[in-house]
């Protein structure tokens, strides 16, 4: 019936080079089951290998901390998801921590005002952030390096450095259970299961999903991408709180660097939950199941007696096999390799491939 | 014009060849190349001589710069050979065609826009300028000359309009002096007069001897240069003719061809005198020029043009995504444009051309991207309803014949057809008041075609009028109620009715004379500001900008206190100083090249624990000398993880570097769980002698950087480096080894690390794996204050330099005036965001689309 889309199929005027690799396998979903069984997986493991780290009792000391990671790592998640990232996590955290132990300092009638202070606090870092990285365009790395160093200087000035005692009112609530589950768990879910609504069932979440796949396509269908880019610096900061929060619960003395050993945790489980860098599609539930598996991955290796310098190098392979998992194109890779042979192409070869 | 060749070879039958002539200059027998599915270029041959200037005509995707691609070598063809000056040319390597003389001017020049027009000059044509400064230099200018560039040598590229760009590369092809010239629409950027001065040079560049390919669609300007031509048309050559054997009717007819009945859909009827939907008036914006067009309800009008001429520009500025000026009425109210959210809400609905980039999120499933215009049809509150979402995607689905498995398969999965039409199933559900459709067929199969062609045309008599931008002129011709045709920027004819052809338009397109309004000339706002600007963003005004904050605070410091001039504080802060320096020039490294490199810190950390072992007291020369050499050898497998990671393994920059971060750092506690091993103070007295107060790593640092500064600027590993961090795919283009210059300055890093750490070393004292990591972020901050772009291309050692002695000099000035702790985090942090912020601002603006 139609002879003439054959005969003017409008071919390339050049073989446009493909911007990126395509990766349909990448996408959320997949994601979540893998780090759902690598956690399974490695809890067997646990169990078979270094049942002391499965203890009742050990469990009950990690699992509060991995809330806490869980936590903060959603934030991360939203930033990344939107082609950014956030080191400013240890200045945040650090400071929150700092107001809720030392305003108070130790009296419980003015904790209330400290965490409202705190929240506060953590909004009004992340819009800082967030308006000089959309407004004035400068890139993410340095704007929270820079917002960063700005509280890193604010914990100073306010600890004086020294740590205080946390305050009976929220060492007894961080330390609770609600129908024998740790306080700390039960809002680490809650806090996942509203992330999740926000952004899967709301117009809002639904938008700033859209900017995050890709901004440009975003703007075309008429969504300002800056606002939602904003937005997750906000949100993050104001998860990176509640985070910090809880952390100063679960410590009795929390020190006034404790955010410093939460910045590159929130990044691996980012990138464990299959989040990519790169940002697009990201979910904060796989994020909080990859920080409950670093977590336990630390009390394996601290159970098999290895130092605590062995649980870096192992963050620092998890963070690689994570990004090897996820991100190398490995279809690419092995054409590449295979194309090793004849360099002599491969130079002129690599602009159009 | 010694040599001018009698016409030859009759119409349909190219490579004729007429026997006494002289060799050909280049010839291309039999060449075919394919893509996918699409045959590009089929049995084409095409003989160009010396002295001759051969058109190469044909419309968009006749296969013209494919051809041309095969001749510089950039494309490999499935079969047939290119001979240039009677050479074969192998491998298909553009290097190899340009030593045997063949030189490529594109329509979009491969330029650094950071570089400087000497510069890229210098990169893109390696031992071709003659030795010694001064020569090169006059060998530039007179290349410049003849092209009619009038850039400076020092005029950085992102200040040239796209006119001098374009003479630029023009310039760059002319110093090559090559036999064959291919020039693709070098005069589409150019006013009259450069327009003219351009067919002067070609012609003078033909007397010399030289063969020239000119690919044009101008058909009065191919008269006026063109000795004989070559009409291609989807892929083949129709025929090869001496310019005065065609007439330009049959040159139209060539290029065009027979007509081919296709299924369409039924036009409009011709309406009566509605009120226009859309009106514009006056309206311009980049890359066209007042504009004035009224669009009636039910119409499909289309923007016809040779790609590139405005017809894009003009959607997207309507669309809100390019700035606009004019008038523009929607449903006869006035409406302001200029903002994506302005266009959505006034009920404009835009289909990109690029549906892989701006038409779809890719990873998202269909029915996501179908709703995601109009969330809040259904929402309550801001909630969403999902069963009213699916039913309304659901229904889009059926009537526009969406095959998809679910509505929740990612469109990643969709053929091309049916993610145009998620693409269309998007704009119905927003029910919008106007469609834009910037080539909503391309990449499409033939059924989905029809399919997209008809629901246009439904969309249309429901009330919505289209307007419709297409490279391919029989869809303009079979769809459209009226076309609009654009020349550089300007309408330069409107059809209807009967004339609504493609040969009409075509006519159109080939006789256009506009020439491009000269709007493209820089606008730096008002003189005084326009000046700072400039000088901000140099490669020197940041560092002038530091002295002049260095000595001011050194002056507030010392009123202060006077002891901070006192010969011990100057030394000890100088030796403090001087690792940051070595270990900010690495980070300079990698951020030229776009990158960052957060292992830097804990990298200088690991060296020091590792000298902690080998550079102690008792030990003899040859283990601290094994010591010394081991950090090397460290500092370089490191950089050359990182830059594997990155170039190899697809890991961005900050995930590569965070990754060996936490590595060397789990490495340092492994090593020195405690502090330990006290380093020689032999070795730690010689590395911090000083002379006269100032300790000779300082010196050195400074030595240092004056080398590398002239490097960076004159030496080819400077010119490199710059080249692949402004714009990666330019330097590629011209032949800047991308990769391997990427990973070297990843090892770079390292190395400069490694010399920040034989001092740090000698400062610390002992091996201690909680020391290094805050070096991290003093140097990047010292990279930022000495003005580099964190995009790459730009930065100065001599910049880095000052920044890392303002950082020293704020740490040391709190403790003299008297100012907490807190002032150091403080200061260092205002000073980043500052200094970016500043930055980035005055080279917003400046920097043109690329």
């Amino acid at each position: 019936m139609n002879e003439h889309a054959t005969t003017t199929a409008t071919p390339p005027e050049s073989p446009a080079p493909s911007s990126r690799p395509r990766r349909p396998w990448a996408g959320g979903r997949p994601a979540w089951v893998v780090i759902a069984l690598a956690t399974v997986a490695l809890f067997a493991i646990s169990v078979a290998f270094q049942p002391d780290s499965v203890r009742s009792s050990v469990l009950q000391g990690m699992l509060p901390f991995a809330a806490v990671l869980a936590i903060a790592a959603m934030g991360q998640t939203l930033v990344i998801q939107q082609r950014g990232i956030d080191l400013s996590v240890p200045g945040i955290m650090s400071l929150v921590v700092v107001l809720v132990t030392h305003g108070p300092n130790g009296d419980g009638g003015k904790l209330f005002t400290a965490i409202l202070l705190a929240f506060a606090v953590a909004a009004a870092t992340g819009l800082l952030s967030g308006l000089l990285i959309t407004r004035l365009g400068i890139t993410p790395i340095v704007t929270t390096l820079g917002v960063n160093a700005l509280l890193l200087g604010a914990i100073v000035q306010i600890s004086k450095g020294s740590p205080t005692t946390t305050t009976e009112a929220l060492h007894g609530f961080a330390n609770g259970h609600v129908l024998g589950i740790p306080t700390t768990i039960v809002i680490a879910a809650l806090v996942m299961l509203g992330v999740s609504f926000v952004i899967k069932r709301t117009t809002v979440g639904r938008r700033y999903e859209a900017v995050g796949a890709s901004a440009a396509a975003a703007r075309a269908a008429g969504i300002d991408p800056l606002r939602y880019q904003l937005a997750a610096y906000v949100g993050a900061s104001v998860l990176y709180c509640c985070a910090a929060i809880l952390l100063a619960g679960v410590v009795t003395t929390p020190s006034i660097t404790s955010g410093d050993t939460y910045l590159l945790p929130t990044v691996a489980a980012v990138v464990l939950g299959g989040t990519s860098l790169l940002g697009g599609v990201g979910s904060v539930a796989a994020t909080a199941v990859a920080a409950l598996f670093l977590t336990q991955l630390d009390q394996f290796v601290l159970a098999t007696g290895a130092s605590s310098a062995v649980q870096n190098l192992v963050q620092a392979v998890a963070l690689a096999v994570g990004i090897g998992v996820y991100s190398v194109n490995w279809p690419a890779v092995a054409a590449r390799l295979g194309a090793l042979g004849d360099r002599g192409r491969g130079a002129t070869a690599a602009g159009s491939g | 014009m010694s040599n001018r060749i009698t016409p030859v070879g009759t119409v349909a039958s190219p490579g004729v060849e007429d026997a006494p002539a002289a060799a050909p200059s280049l010839r291309i027998t039999s060449v075919s190349k394919r893509f996918g599915a699409v045959q590009a270029i089929a049995d084409v041959s095409l003989e160009v001589r010396p002295g001759e200037v051969h058109a190469l005509l044909g419309e968009n995707g006749a296969g013209k710069s494919t051809l041309m691609n095969v001749a510089s070598g950039s494309i490999v063809p499935d079969e047939g050979t290119v001979e240039i000056g009677g050479v074969a040319l192998t491998a298909g390597s553009p290097i190899a065609a340009q030593e045997r003389g063949l030189a490529i001017v594109r329509q979009h020049p491969a330029l650094m826009p950071d570089l400087t027009v000497a510069e890229n000059m210098a990169v893109a044509l390696p031992g071709r300028l003659g030795t010694g400064a001064r020569t090169a230099q006059d060998e530039m200018r007179r290349h410049l000359a003849r092209a009619r560039c009038q850039a400076d040598l020092g005029d950085r590229v992102e200040d040239l309009t796209v006119a001098q760009r374009q003479l630029l590369e023009l310039a760059k092809a002319l110093a090559q002096d090559p036999t064959v010239l291919v020039l693709d629409e070098p005069t589409a950027p150019l006013g009259r007069d450069a327009a003219a001065e351009l067919l002067e040079l070609v012609r003078e560049l033909a007397a010399q001897g030289t063969a020239i390919v000119y690919i044009s669609h101008r058909l009065p300007e191919v008269r006026e240069i063109a000795d004989r031509a070559t009409v291609m048309r989807d892929g083949t050559v129709r025929a090869t003719a001496g310019m005065d054997e065609l007439t330009d009717d049959q040159i139209l007819e060539l290029i065009v061809g027979r007509s081919i009945e296709a299924t369409f859909p039924d036009k409009r009827p011709p309406g009566g005198d509605e009120e226009p939907v859309l009106s514009l008036a006056g309206f311009s914006g980049p890359g066209f020029a007042d504009v004035d067009l009224r669009i009636a309800p039910g119409e499909i009008v289309g923007l016809a043009g040779i790609a590139g001429n405005g017809q894009a520009e003009l959607l997207r500025a309507l669309a809100g995504l390019e700035r606009s000026a004019g008038v523009v009425r929607l449903n006869g109210r006035e409406i302001k444009l200029g903002h994506e959210r302005r266009a959505r809400a006034a009920g404009i609905a835009y289909l990109p051309s690029d549906r892989h980039e701006e038409g779809l999120m890719m990873s998202l499933s269909v029915r996501e991207n179908a709703s995601v215009s109009s969330l809040s049809r259904f929402a309550r509150g801001g909630v969403m309803r999902p069963a009213a979402e699916r039913r309304a995607v659901t229904e889009q689905r059926d009537a526009l014949r969406i095959r998809t498995g679910s509505l929740e398969t990612p469109v990643s999965a969709l053929s091309g057809g049916n993610q145009q039409k998620v693409v269309l199933a998007r704009a119905m559900l927003s029910q919008p008041t106007l469609i834009l459709a910037d080539e909503p067929t391309q990449g499409v199969d033939a059924g989905a075609r029809m399919e997209i062609y008809r629901i246009l045309r439904e969309a249309a008599a429901s009330g919505i009028p289209v307007l419709v931008v297409s490279s391919d002129s029989i869809e303009l011709e079979g769809l459209c109620d009226r076309i609009v045709v654009f020349s550089r920027g300007q309408v330069v004819r409107e059809l209807s009715g009967d004339d609504v052809t493609e040969e009409a338009m075509a006519r159109a397109i080939v006789t256009a004379t506009s020439i491009r309004r000269a709007d493209d000339e820089h606008d730096d706002g008002p003189g005084r500001l326009a000046a700072v600007r400039r000088f901000a963003s140099s490669d020197y005004g940041p560092a002038v900008i530091l002295v002049a904050v260095i000595l001011l605070l050194g002056a507030y410091t010392f009123n202060d206190n006077s002891r901070v001039l006192s010969s011990f504080n100057v030394t000890s802060m100088l030796t403090l100083l001087s690792v940051l320096i070595f270990i900010s020039f690495g980070q300079l490294l990698v951020i030229m090249t776009g990158g960052i490199d957060l292992s830097v810190g804990p990298l200088a950390g690991f060296l020091v624990v590792v000298a902690s072992f080998f550079v102690v007291d008792g030990k003899g020369a040859g283990v601290m000398i094994a010591g010394f050499a081991l950090m090397i050898v460290i500092a370089v497998l490191v950089g050359l993880v990182n830059g594997s990671l990155i170039r190899f393994g697809g890991f961005t920059p900050i995930a590569a570097t965070l990754a060996t971060y936490i590595a060397l750092q789990g490495l340092s506690q492994l090593l020195r769980p405690e502090q330990g091993g006290y380093i020689s103070s032999g070795v730690t007295d010689a590395i911090q002698t000083d002379v006269g107060g100032i300790p000779v790593a300082f010196l050195v640092a400074v030595a240092v950087a004056i080398v590398l500064e002239h490097g960076l600027r004159r030496r080819r590993w400077g010119l490199r480096l710059r080249a692949a961090g402004s714009r990666e795919e330019a330097a590629h283009a011209v032949g800047v080894p991308v990769r391997r210059t990427v990973i070297l300055a990843y090892v770079g890093a390292a190395l400069m690390t490694c010399a920040g750490a034989v001092l740090l070393m000698a400062q610390l004292g002992i091996g201690d794996a909680s020391q290094g990591t805050s070096y991290t972020l003093s140097c990047i901050t010292a990279v930022v204050l000495g003005g580099a772009s964190l995009f790459g291309g730009r930065g100065s050692f001599i910049g880095v330099l000052l920044g890392a002695f303002l950082i020293q000099q704020i740490t040391n000035a709190t403790t003299f005036l008297g100012l907490s702790q807190a002032w150091q985090y403080w200061a260092v942090g205002l000073l980043a965001l500052l200094a970016a912020g500043l930055y980035t601002q005055v080279r917003r603006g400046r920097r043109r689309a690329w």
